[in-house]
């Protein structure tokens, strides 16, 4: 069972501050809004996949693995397009940018959580800014994530244990039949989360208005040139789209 | 009576849980016993169909676990889990027990009547109308065990069935398991308390790394170098060994040689 899409490698987009790459993220997806050409998407999109695989060492298999179970709204998104534009193959067109942007968009950020360990990536935020609890909180859910998966897991065991046969009838007696499952795993949920809160305040969350960190991010060279790069890119693109007119069709 | 012959079971993408393990049981009380790790869950799992074998089989009554559903096998086997909340989701004690019964297809007057017959078994009757969420630790666990039995099966596997329980209540727990057995179930107990193997069974396995390394009387048990499979020697066998007194099976039985002695 996979918890994480975080992938172990030591590459250059590993090793980058996660601040560098969530920034990167956050104006890549900006310049996929800017743009509507499906020529000039399919190049970004190109260009993100080339990131990937050469600064962040993922393969092309992995890549699609994560992309996978995006790729039907994605075909959704595509073929939506020719019934609202004529003629039909303009719009087919026009909606395979639309269907490629789909997938830039989260092939950037599914990038972002394959290339940084989630502790970073959220300290990253914190230090970006984010209250201290909310990084908290995100980070305990996270870890809760196989644990309830594990818990829900035994709760199935139990009951099909009592004859509950899961898979069993059409779709409204399959619905009933997860709340036996349900139930005492929101009940074993709530105890969990009551006795967390219990062993956080014992060990004095929230005393002090400032905290330090044990393991603490710092910005370096590298990571300022990265930075650099991201901006002029930014910038490059925002250019492009505004003062040159270039990758966007005018739709209506 | 449950085969399970040369059972092999690898966990997806992990190392072997179960190498080659063979065991025969009928209507016994036999304690299944080995160190975190070595494979009780996974062969219990394996008798009620909960898991199918990798390599090997298990035969309940018959049946070939990976022929039958855990449905169908659960008519057979009963398979009381360690944590009785990871069951409860009724409303009430009755429906609670009723819930087993249910899944079976029985008539409303047979449900109603193997309910409280359950109820009764476990010493529960009076506490239809409550939930089984305000019931106490013990109490827990004897509905939990009502659970199971409301489906009739002829062999009961209780997980940890007095691991954290207080003296009193885990005595009740026992007196319930003892009157089962003599009923005519077969039980096997996964367990780390020695002291409650000593007490209940008549034969003791014990699993390690995935292996079967001993499987026989339970006085014999108590004579293997425990320590090497990470389990304790219960306090009562070194006591009586230490005074020269030999082989009891609970402290009133010890205290009893021991004022015959003196």
């Amino acid at each position: 069972m996979m918890y994480t899409l975080y992938i172990e490698r030591d590459s250059l987009l590993n090793r980058l501050d996660p601040r560098v790459k969530t920034i990167g993220s956050l104006f890549g997806i900006i310049a996929l809004i800017l743009f509507n050409s499906p020529i000039l998407l399919s190049l970004l999109f190109l260009l993100i996949v080339l990131t990937l695989v050469i600064l962040g060492k993922i393969t092309i298999g992995e890549i699609f693995n994560v992309l996978k179970p995006l790729i039907p709204i994605s075909i959704v998104a595509m073929i939506i397009w020719p019934f609202i534009l004529k003629p039909w193959y303009f719009g087919l067109f026009i909606g395979f940018g639309y269907g490629i942007r789909l997938l830039s968009v989260a092939l950037l950020t599914l990038g972002l959580i394959m290339t940084t360990p989630q502790r970073d990536l959220i300290l990253g935020f914190i230090k970006m800014g984010m209250p201290y609890e909310i990084g908290l909180t995100l980070t305990i859910a996270l870890r809760y994530i196989p644990t309830l998966y594990m818990l829900a897991q035994t709760i199935m065991d139990a009951q099909k244990s009592r004859g509950l046969e899961l898979e069993r009838g059409n779709f409204i007696q399959r619905a009933k039949n997860t709340v036996p499952i349900l139930i005492p795993l929101i009940v074993a949920s709530i105890k969990t989360a009551h006795e967390l809160s219990i062993a956080l305040e014992s060990r004095a969350f929230g005393a002090s208005k400032r905290r330090t960190f044990l393991h603490n991010i710092k910005m370096e060279v590298k990571d300022y040139i990265a930075l650099g790069i991201t901006f002029a890119l930014f910038f490059l693109a925002v250019y492009a789209r505004y003062f040159l007119g270039v990758g966007y069709i005018k739709l209506f | 009576m449950i085969e399970v012959r040369d059972l092999w079971h690898i966990y997806e993408g992990k190392k072997e849980a179960l190498r080659g393990v063979s065991l025969t049981f009928g209507n016994e009380i036999i304690a299944l016993v080995g160190p975190n790790g070595s494979g009780k869950t996974t062969l219990a799992k394996h008798l009620n169909g909960l898991l199918k074998p990798t390599k090997g089989e298990v035969i309940v009554d018959g049946m070939d676990t990976r022929k039958h559903s855990v449905a169908e096998l659960a008519r057979v086997v009963g398979y009381v889990f360690q944590n009785p909340e990871h069951m409860f989701f009724e409303e009430n004690v009755f429906r609670e027990v009723a819930f087993g019964p249910k899944n079976l297809g029985l008539s409303e007057e047979e449900i109603e009547e193997r309910v409280k017959w359950a109820l009764r078994e476990v010493n529960l009757e009076g506490y239809e109308d409550r939930s089984p969420y305000s019931l106490s630790g013990g109490e827990k666990q004897r509905l939990a065990i009502a659970c199971i039995l409301a489906m009739r099966p002829k062999y009961l596997i209780l997980d940890e069935p007095t691991t954290g329980l207080d003296e009193k209540n885990a005595e009740s727990i026992k007196k319930i398991i003892r009157k089962l057995y003599r009923e005519g179930h077969g039980i096997l107990l996964i367990t780390h308390e020695m002291d409650l193997v000593l007490e209940l069974a008549e034969r003791a396995v014990l699993l390690y790394q995935g292996k079967k390394v001993f499987d026989g009387d339970v006085k014999e048990f108590f004579e293997l170098d425990l320590r090497k499979y990470d389990l304790d020697r219960p306090r009562l066998l070194t006591i009586s060994e230490e005074i020269g007194l030999g082989f009891f099976r609970s402290v009133k039985e010890f205290v009893k040689a021991l004022e015959m002695r003196t």
